[in-house]
């Protein structure tokens, strides 16, 4: 649905058109910086490699528990642009989750207000491309995020590492398991080193490199495109 | 709340010299990586990286050429790669001044990077960091070494031996109512350096002589005060039942020489850091006393099941590969002394002078546990052809004995029981002019081996002679020399190491490093020829190398380039050799990559490139 109204319409339209509607405040800077153009080459493309870490799959009943990104900049992956907070949210944490994302309530309490995180990622965001692995969790999440700190839901321009290496499997018509496109598989098979993840900085930092990687073994290496892999 | 690049972070400071960095400073450092993924076949920098950066593999693998394409080195993960920081480091070059380098990929890589500006800050900051890359790999040896012997000294056999073992005793006293003047005066009496103060009889300091120079003379205090005044009160102490070991650390920690030792709770006697060094090596020279004492063949081949336990002892006690091949070699000369001493009581006296020669290692005194024995004798011209039995029967007695403690048979056959081993003078010295004016490969085989000779036993003057000859006849046949090098630069020391393997000069892998060919070998060889070009008598390799420094074969500097180089290689091999003895293996020079610390490797690499630097210039001077 998403990628057909993407389709329609377009992410910079979409942009201007709610540009218009949103009041002075971090979202309408966020949209004042174009986003970057759809036949943008990908050594020349700035991406902003985002993970979240949360309580559930559903935005609207889970809550956002940590943000990490890392700069992608010119097929170069700089460290000292990498972000990890966690975020002072206001339910108490359920012990699984506590097992996966080993934030415990201690620590989530020294965090930073959801508005203040999703200040700095949109500052953060402006006139890039958003690369995630496995979109859902990260759109809808930072959207809702938007719709209750701001009122409005924008769109993201986003790359999906699972997405792209979907693609390719698709082609291939060849029965694959699903478990094939987690982030530690697919960097397994694409020789990455043993990644181990679970705090949302490291994880964005490996999807940065499994889209590197990604790109290198493409068939067609040359003069890659935005478009060409948006989600 | 802090970012932890954990897994980023324990890959970085596992590789050296990033390991001795304090944590926030690796944790600041590490906001400075970047990464980028170099494709197969791309070269470095990366496109859209301009400024000069520090590479590190972190997957994949990288090779360093010459612009002809010539292999240097290949990098896999953890290996840094400086070559482009060598101008703002100044990374001095290596001994060898090679053409600019490429760097190429061969695998797809991903590859953090630092600026170099990032690493330069660290070098000042940090002297650890400074010295890895201020230095370059000769340099990085020397220190190495240097290393190893302050080691060497301190975990020696003091841990073995007890403080009861060589205190002195009893210990001066004097009483804490006489005058510094007293004092002096017993301490000179009685050549000490060093009194306990008593109070009535229980000690209640310490006064050394530097006591006396700094508290009473420098101070201005009449030498009429009481001893007490000027002595160390709550002296630091030790139990007669610690070790030595023990004893070195207390000394150390409290910047003392002097130590009373205590047998529950009472003064009985002291202990001096000379003391501790004079406890030392003594090892060797005792296992000689005990074969010279040996009745029977018997008893010999009882002593010689401890050979293998003495290398092990030697290597754990921290000596240096010179001292435990002295040791070793030693023994086995004992041993050949004490079965020639017992063939002349079976035989009677030798019909007319000779000599028992050790050929090799052993003559060279570089012999390890279960080496192979190389020898020949050496007879008075004035022999018949009839005295030939009696050298036979003295030959087989020997060899064979030499056999049943451990010492196998010569598989080249290069012993006295070969007829051709065992020869007058002159045929010894028609065999040299031979060899020296017609190299045919089998010459210049016996070459390497007989040009190291030396008696062991009997008429020393009979090699002599010939030696003096040969050496006269070396220095002028420059013909003779060139051949010889040549055979000898055959055997070249790999590139280093690509992730667990060696790496061959020809770019191939292979599984374990032969560090007697591919690295001691070679700088025997070398020591070999300088000695006969420069006319030098000496057969033991570092000998050699010292007296052939400064002279037209080698500079003073590449020689110290090569001791170190050799006694780092020898280092490896004594501990390798020793840790399979302790597992029950036969001890050999094969070493595994594995067993290696990313250091050692860099060590290894680093003594590779002066052997290779010095077969090249061998090479280029003729």
């Amino acid at each position: 649905m998403h990628s057909l109204i993407n389709y329609l319409v377009g992410y910079e339209t979409k942009r201007k058109r709610l540009l218009k509607k949103v009041p002075k405040g971090p979202l309408h800077d966020f949209l004042s910086v174009p986003f970057p153009a759809l036949d943008t080459p990908i050594d020349e493309l700035p991406i902003l490699a985002v993970d979240f870490e949360t309580t559930g799959l559903d935005a609207k009943a889970d809550k956002l528990l940590s943000v990490g990104f890392v700069l992608l900049d010119q097929e170069q992956i700089k460290l000292n642009s990498s972000y990890h907070q966690i975020i002072k949210a206001k339910t108490q944490l359920e012990e699984s989750n506590v097992i996966i994302h080993q934030i415990t309530d201690a620590q989530k309490e020294q965090g930073q207000p959801l508005a203040t995180v999703v200040e700095q990622l949109l500052k953060a965001l402006a006139g890039k491309v958003m690369l995630v692995h496995f979109a859902r969790i990260e759109r809808q999440f930072l959207q809702q995020a938007c719709l209750e700190l701001y009122g409005f839901m924008p769109d993201f321009p986003m790359i999906d590492t699972l997405v792209v290496a979907k693609r390719k499997l698709d082609k291939r018509d060849v029965a694959y398991d699903p478990s094939e496109l987690r982030l530690s598989n697919l960097r397994h098979q694409l020789k990455l080193p043993d990644h181990h993840g679970h705090d949302a900085l490291n994880d964005a930092i490996a999807t940065a490199e499994l889209l590197l990687a990604q790109m290198a073994n493409r068939a067609n290496t040359d003069n890659i495109l935005l478009k060409d892999i948006i989600l | 709340m802090d970012i932890e690049l954990s897994e980023i972070s324990s890959f970085i400071q596992g590789i050296p010299p990033f390991d001795t960095l304090p944590k926030p400073s690796l944790a600041k450092l590490i906001r400075e990586l970047s990464i980028n993924y170099v494709r197969k076949g791309e070269m470095l920098p990366p496109k859209g990286i301009n400024e000069p950066r520090l590479y590190i593999v972190r997957k994949g693998a990288l090779s360093c050429m010459t612009h002809d394409g010539e292999l240097i080195s290949r990098l896999g993960e953890g290996d840094l790669c400086t070559e482009f920081c060598k101008q703002i480091l100044h990374i001095p070059n290596d001994i060898e001044q090679r053409a600019p380098r490429q760097i190429q990929s061969d695998e797809d890589c991903l590859v953090y990077s630092l600026d170099c500006k990032v690493i330069s800050e660290l070098t000042e900051k940090f002297p650890s960091i400074d010295d890895y890359f201020s230095y370059n790999s000769s340099q990085r040896l020397k220190q190495k070494m240097s290393k190893v012997n302050e080691e060497a000294v301190i975990s020696s056999s003091l841990m073995n031996t007890s403080v009861s073992d060589f205190y002195h005793s009893p210990v001066a006293g004097i009483d804490a109512t006489q005058s510094i003047q007293d004092a002096a005066i017993k301490m000179t009496e009685h050549g000490y350096s060093c009194l306990v103060v008593l109070d009535n009889t229980k000690s209640i300091g310490i006064v050394t002589d530097k006591d006396i120079r700094r508290r009473c003379v420098a101070a201005g205090l009449p030498i009429t005060a009481y001893i007490s005044e000027i002595m160390t009160q709550n002296m630091s102490t030790i139990d007669l039942k610690n070790n030595a070991y023990d004893a070195l650390m207390l000394m150390t920690s409290k910047r003392i020489h002097h130590l009373p030792v205590t047998k529950q709770g009472e003064v009985v006697g002291m202990v001096t850091v000379t003391d501790l060094m004079n406890n030392e090596g003594h090892n060797a020279v005792n296992f000689s006393s005990i074969i010279h004492k040996a009745k029977s063949l018997d008893a010999l081949i009882e002593i010689s099941i401890l050979l293998p336990k003495l290398q092990i002892r030697l290597a754990k006690l921290g000596a240096s590969a010179d001292h435990v091949g002295k040791s070793i070699s030693a023994i086995t000369m004992a041993f050949t002394k004490r079965l020639i001493e017992m063939a002349e009581e079976k035989y009677g006296p030798a019909p007319v002078p000779y000599a028992w020669l050790a050929a090799g290692s052993q003559a060279r005194q570089e012999q390890l546990a279960h080496s192979d024995q190389d020898n020949g004798i050496i007879i008075c011209d004035s022999m018949k052809p009839y005295d030939d039995a009696w050298f036979e029967s003295l030959a087989h007695f020997v060899c064979d004995g030499l056999a049943s403690c451990g010492f196998i048979y010569c598989p080249g056959d290069i012993m006295a029981t070969n007829p051709k081993w065992r020869q007058p003078t002159k045929v010894w010295q028609k065999y040299f002019d031979g060899w020296v004016d017609t190299p045919t490969p089998q010459a210049l085989l016996n070459s390497s081996v007989f040009f190291d000779l030396e008696t062991i036993c009997g008429d020393a003057s009979l090699l002599d002679t010939v030696r003096t000859n040969l050496l006269r006849k070396t220095t002028k046949s420059s013909l003779f020399i060139a051949h010889l090098s040549k055979n000898a630069l055959g055997l070249r020391p790999p590139l280093g190491f690509f992730r667990d393997f060696v790496l061959k000069q020809n770019g191939k892998h292979k599984d374990t490093l032969d560090l007697k060919h591919n690295g001691i070998a070679p700088i025997v060889d070398l020591a070999r020829i300088y000695a006969l070009s420069q006319g030098i008598s000496a057969v033991n390799t570092i000998e050699r190398i010292k007296q052939a420094a400064g002279s037209a074969a080698i500079s003073t500097s590449s020689a110290e380039n090569l001791i170190d180089a050799y006694e780092f290689l020898g280092f490896l091999r004594v501990n390798h050799q020793a840790n399979r003895l302790v597992k029950g293996l036969e001890p050999d020079n094969y070493l595994s990559p594995k067993e290696l610390s990313k250091l050692e490797r860099e060590h290894l690499k680093d003594a590779f490139k002066v052997i290779k630097t010095l077969q090249d210039s061998r090479q280029a001077s003729f």
